[in-house]
């Protein structure tokens, strides 16, 4: 697996705070603007936005759903809703047809509600993606930053590094490093499900970051040489301004784009990291109900099917909704 | 030319060098033991602290970090005899990169074992990925913006938002565990069966190829559409030529320049080695050795996969550069 | 021998179970009920025939020719080395006792009894011991060949045996518990490459081998089963680590190919003379042990009937399978013991109260544990309350409070918390379990809601390691903050003297819950100095002494094994004793 790439490299995108080619007959509309309309004509983009407004607000409030379909992830004795010899549940599915009290049935062998499950599962992909797709942001930006502007040898140390990282197996090196980063606390349990679960943004922050840095470092080497910049310079406007007054407004779209075709990236990272054996222990997570519903795939289809779908169609919609911002900040698009 | 690549693999050499250095002192100073997985390994997990430290000192871990480092740069160049009991020596020839922990083999050797599963997985797939890739952007290009374009380019949009662990898995479960719609999936030598070969890596080539080869089909259709909108094409048009030669001849082949350049890198990752196809269709090739060695910790190998799949990713990066200059006459490379 | 490879996982969940026999589950509604009917495997080999003769009786109906396939899913990746002396895990055992290597002793199974029996094999009998057990001579049989036609003289043998004391890191095996304990000089004596092989305690004489003990042991017969105990080339061909993967086979079979977590392929050994030997035969060409194997495609192998599944052994059924495996397999689904206990370990001295310790023992969900991790109540795990798993010599049963049965009782436990002058709540148990698997976690769940039900506090530890590492090592972080540990141990022998002292006595490195009673101590040297016909007795006795007086421990369960077989596999047995198929009386169906 190799985390965002080629999409976002391979666009470029024009800096939108140069004059643009507007559509003709609207004259005066800011690039801004004429985004938000396209998108907003695009039903696509907005169906899959839909889907990742609802996936946003069952992450936010799994709990309350989860009291409100009257499911819990409180864990019964097994016996209770398990035939502890076929370890298939007593009732729902699959043999059994709808379980009012459990929408989704109960997981084979433990009996804990699988509504529950995937609401929380939902929570967990969501906040690894999103918290681990803002830090690698803000690390590639500042690194492509500094080192396209500054140039010479922070430049050349910088792009070492990038390439260096770019180098290394990703899978590899985050299945040795989460155990390596998560063994350090183990005496304290409560802490130790925290530190795996930060291990694992870890991971993805330490080989997800280059591709934007790359990205960026490439938009600031050509907006460095634009008039304004030069113009800025002459007039001896220091460089942490000119990078945060001048450039970074500039490249808000490129960031934005990447930013939105790296969330669906970090989902399907972490269902294949779970799915290796790496991941979040002390919460439910989709990738760790795959890895553990594989084994009845045959007997309970249910079972797998329900994270299999919840991660499919959250990744499709934000790539759909990544892939539909990006052609709407493209002024090359001919939607 | 000659400066360029020369530089470049003086940048490659050094990320290598690094890449060395910190696997070595990661596992050095990493939370546990070095040998610890070796000890439960080889204890059947009766690891007792006692035979911990004699595999410490067997493998040189009580000696200065910088000496044993030395040994093991040393020993890539060179070659060096390994000790592994009180009297007993394994010879491990340059390059060494260790022996493996878990079976005291060179890890080079077991590396050079393993590489043909490896290959023919990235190389069937390989196949699969420009044949489908290309031909299908190339006929969505020339059919551009009718129905079957803009389902294929959804379809393609849609598959590879399927995340590929499960897409791999889905495919393993019910093309071949539950229906046995393909021969069951594994690695047999060519040299050995070819027809074994030939079916045991039909499905895990479908599956690497076709999912990877949406990416191309977009990028290819890209590619195309820029190449058939160039004054160049305009005028063979214009000189009558059918439209297939057209397509073919003079628009495939500016389009491909940048096709090749990408291509090249992704070999590369597939060459590294494919963890999840490996696993899921059971061959036993890089990617399930690295899987493995990280965990029993078998250090040696850990570092031989991470620098295999650094090496081919490197070296692959130079060639498309140099591929792109010889391709692209419009390039310059310096 | 301590069960490892395929514990790993389960044993981790913080291992499981004692009583509720048969948990036939309250199954409701229209789903398929299938009842767990255990079939006992025979005894684990208490039975000795010292006069039995090579050639094996033939198998009814057997034929030679086709290849034995064999599937041993994950966490089971087979050996690391091959080296005779190193062999101490089930799986490695099995194998290679069975198929490649010979040893003084061996297990034969006897048809009759249905009970695996102790045979004279490399020796011409079972070993002439003096009067109290500290010398024991053994005389080698003419006509043993190694694979490479030239004949293994008695020197071989004792080089072998010397060897299993050696020191170095990749000759580790049972002879470090055994040859060292009992051969006289064996502590002061590194192994024949470091201190060569004049060693006074092992001397030849002709095809004589003569062993002098340093303290009684009677059992020297059955440690001689190991293949440790058998010949190994002295010279620089049989050094380790290189010998591990090219040994020199003695038995029926040797090694064709072998990959450490892959694959072994044997093939026949053409100098392996059956009229040596008494209990093995030489059915199938070939023998293909494939490790590491992916659960669920192996057990789909088997469920689809498949052209190579007809000729395939599974050594783990996964129990998510199981349904549709007595569908598809019927009869071919095997549940078979292997003499095995699981425990858990209240520490002796973090939780002195025995009351405490036994409301522990009703608080404990054996069942819904067990389910969680993937086992299947009343099949691969049965329930009892000795120490001793069922095959054990001198095995009773017993209450181990007495009047009252253990099972997941939480009233009873609330009531012995009381006694003991504890409020629901306050006291807590802290454990650890397996994080790294769904299984482990699932268990982990279990065991803290009836816990807590029954009126105790919990505080789990997860660890993705081993779980012994936490269980046995002093030193490591969690151990420390445990006040329960388990472990899960299995006879070497069907003697109780590799099981309880190992376990119970002061000291030892698997009693996981530091019990020490000066009293059980005493007795377990007694014991091992009682006639050799009074000892099975002794030790039951002792069993129950253990938990009716001091209570040091949870029985969760014996472990059993899962097996399934293909249509063309024919006298699928297995061996108790060494708790795997029987892998020397098998044959492949013509088609």
């Amino acid at each position: 697996m190799t985390l965002p790439q080629a999409e976002v490299q391979t666009e470029s995108t024009a800096a939108p705070g140069a004059p643009k080619k507007a559509p003709k007959a609207i004259a005066g509309k800011s690039p801004t603007r004429i985004a938000f309309d396209r998108l907003r004509r695009d039903w696509l983009a907005m169906a899959s936005l839909v889907v990742v407004l609802g996936f946003a607000v069952i992450a936010v409030f799994a709990g309350q759903i989860a009291s409100l379909l009257g499911v819990s992830l409180e864990t019964p004795l097994a016996s209770e809703r398990i035939n502890l010899i076929s370890q298939l549940p007593l009732e729902g599915p699959p043999f059994g047809g709808y379980d009012p009290e459990h929408p989704f049935g109960v997981a084979p062998r433990v009996g804990t509600d699988n509504l529950a499950v995937w609401l929380y599962g939902a929570r967990t992909s969501m906040i690894i993606a999103s918290t681990a797709a803002v830090l690698s942001t803000v690390v590639g930006v500042i690194v492509g930053l500094l080192a396209g502007y500054l140039g010479g040898v922070v430049d050349r140390v910088l792009m070492f590094v990038t390439d260096l990282f770019l180098t290394i197996p990703f899978l590899l090196a985050a299945l040795a490093l989460a155990p390596i980063l998560s063994d350090r606390f183990g005496t304290n349990p409560e802490r130790l499900g925290e530190v795996q679960f930060y291990s694992v943004i870890a991971v993805l922050v330490i080989f997800g970051w280059m591709t934007m840095a790359r990205l960026i470092r490439g938009e600031v080497l050509s907006l460095r040489e634009r008039e304004f910049i030069q113009a800025a310079r002459a007039i001896g406007v220091p460089t942490h301004r000119i990078l945060r007054k001048e450039i970074l407004p500039n490249l808000v779209a490129p960031i934005v784009v990447a930013f939105s075709l790296a969330l669906p990236a970090y989902v399907a990272a972490e269902a294949g990291l779970s799915y290796l054996g790496i991941g979040v222990t002390d919460r439910p997570s989709w990738g760790q109900t795959v890895a553990g519903a594989v084994t009845w795939f045959d007997v309970y289809p249910q079972y797998l099917w329900q994270p299999v779908i919840g991660i499919v169609l959250l990744v499709i919609a934000l790539n759909l909704l990544g892939d539909a911002i990006r052609d709407a900040l493209d002024p090359k698009t001919r939607r | 030319m000659f400066a360029f690549i020369v530089k470049r693999l003086l940048a490659g050499l050094l990320v290598l060098g690094t890449l060395v250095v910190s696997i070595f002192v990661l596992f050095w100073y990493g939370p546990r033991s070095p040998v610890q997985g070796l000890c439960e390994q080889r204890t059947n997990n009766r690891c007792t602290s006692e035979f911990r430290a004699q595999l410490e000192e067997n493998f040189g871990y009580n000696n200065p970090m910088l000496s044993e480092l030395g040994k093991y740069v040393g020993g890539i160049f060179t070659g060096r005899d390994i000790q592994l009991g009180a009297s007993t020596f394994v010879e491990c020839s340059a390059p060494c990169l260790g022996l493996s922990y878990r079976t005291f083999v060179p890890a080079f050797d077991e590396l050079i074992r393993r590489l043909p599963a490896t290959i023919s997985l990235a190389v069937g797939a390989a196949v699969i990925i420009l044949l489908v890739g290309v031909t299908s952007g190339v006929l969505a290009a020339r059919r551009r913006g009718t129905v079957a374009d803009k389902a294929l380019v959804s379809a393609t949009l849609l598959m590879s938002s399927i995340p590929y662990v499960l897409f791999a898995l889905l495919i393993y479960l019910y093309l071949n565990v539950i229906n046995e719609v393909f021969p069951e999936a594994g690695y047999t030598p060519l040299t050995e069966n070819p027809v074994a070969w030939l079916s045991g890596l039909l499905l895990p080539w479908l599956a690497l190829g076709l999912y990877n080869s949406t990416q191309y089909t977009r990028f290819s259709r890209g590619a195309m559409i820029d190449a058939l909108s160039e004054d160049y094409i305009r005028t063979a048009r214009a000189k009558g030529l059918s439209s297939r030669t057209v397509t073919f001849k003079h628009g495939l082949r500016s389009a491909l320049v940048p096709i090749v350049t990408i291509f090249g890198i992704d070999f590369a990752f597939l060459l590294a080695g494919t963890i999840f196809t490996e696993i899921i269709f059971g061959i036993n090739g890089i990617g399930r050795w690295g899987l493995e060695a990280i965990q029993i910790e078998d250090f040696p190998v850990v570092q031989t996969t991470v620098l295999f799949g650094a090496i081919v990713v490197i070296v692959a990066n130079i060639v498309v550069d140099i591929l792109y200059g010889v391709l692209d006459p419009r390039v310059r490379i310096s | 021998m301590k069960r490892s490879k395929s514990m790993a996982a389960v044993a981790g969940a913080a291992a499981l179970f004692t009583l509720a026999a048969c948990g036939g589950g309250g199954g409701g509604g229209d789903q398929p009920q299938t009842g767990g009917e255990f079939q006992e495997g025979g005894a684990a080999g208490e039975l000795k025939d010292p006069d039995a003769q090579g050639p094996a009786d033939p198998i009814e109906g057997a034929e030679e020719g086709g290849t034995l396939n064999v599937l041993l899913p994950l966490p089971d990746e087979g050996p690391t080395t091959l080296d005779p002396t190193a062999g101490w895990s089930v799986t490695d055992n099995s194998i290679l006792q069975n198929l490649v290597f010979r040893s003084l002793t061996t297990f034969k199974y006897d048809y009759e009894t249905d009970e695996m029996v102790l045979v004279p094999d490399l020796a011409t009998d079972l070993g002439t011991p003096n009067e109290d057990f500290t010398e024991w001579t053994f005389t080698i049989k003419d006509g043993i060949r190694w694979e490479n036609g030239d004949p293994v003289t008695a020197e071989d043998v004792a080089f072998g045996m010397k060897r299993s004391m050696a020191e170095s890191a990749d000759l580790q095996g049972p002879g470090t518990k055994y040859s060292k304990t009992y051969f006289e000089g064996a502590e002061d004596y590194a192994g024949p490459y470091v201190d060569g092989e004049d060693f006074p305690g092992i001397t030849v004489d002709g095809s004589d081998i003569t062993i002098q003990m340093s303290q009684p042991f009677p059992e020297m017969d059955y440690w001689g089963s190991f293949m440790a105990m058998g010949p190994v080339p002295s010279g620089p061909e049989g050094e380790a680590p290189g010998y591990g993967n090219a040994p020199l086979a003695t038995g029926p079979y040797k090694v064709a190919e072998f990959r450490s977590g892959e694959i072994l392929r044997l093939e026949r050994n053409d100098e392996w003379d059956p009229e040596t030997d008494a209990s093995r035969h030489q059915y199938p060409d070939e023998y293909v042990f494939e490790f590491a194997q992916d659960t669920t495609s192996s057990d789909q192998v088997m469920l689809n009937n498949t052209e190579q599944s007809q000729t395939t052994v599974l050594t783990a059924l996964q129990g998510s399978s199981y349904q549709q495996a007595t569908e598809a397999l019927g009869d071919r689904v095997v549940p078979a013991s292997q003499a095995c206990t699981s425990f858990w370990n209240p520490d002796y001295e973090k939780i002195p109260e025995k009351e405490v310790r036994q409301a522990l023992a009703f608080a404990y969900p054996y069942e819904d544990a067990a389910a969680a991790a993937g086992e299947i109540p009343g099949l691969t795990r049965t329930f009892g309350e000795p120490i001793l798993p069922p095959g054990m010599a001198g095995r009773e049963d017993y209450e181990a409070i007495e009047g009252e049965t253990i099972e997941t009782d939480p009233e009873r436990a609330r009531e012995l918390l009381a006694e003991a002058g504890f409020e629901p709540g306050e006291y807590e148990i802290r454990f650890s379990f397996t994080n790294s698997t769904p299984e482990g976690r699932a268990a982990k769940e279990q065991i803290e809601t009836a816990l807590e039900d029954a009126g105790f506090a919990t505080q789990a530890f997860g660890y993705g390691g081993s779980p012994y590492d936490v269980w046995t090592d002093p030193d490591n972080n969690i151990y420390k903050e445990l006040n329960v540990r388990g472990v899960a141990w299995c006879s070497d022998w069907p003697s109780a003297s590799t099981f309880i002292p190992a376990l119970f006595e002061t000291g030892q490195e698997y009693n996981t819950g530091n019990f020490s009673e000066q009293a059980v101590d005493d007795r377990i040297g007694e014991i091992s100095g009682l006639p050799v016909e009074e000892q099975p007795a002794a030790w039951a006795d002792l069993d129950r002494t253990i938990r009716q007086d001091y209570f040091p421990t949870l029985t969760l369960g014996y472990l059993n094994n899962l097996f399934a077989y293909g249509e063309r596999v024919g006298n699928f047995q297995n061996d108790a004793a060494q708790g795997f198929p029987n892998w020397r009386d098998m044959y492949v169906v013509p088609e």
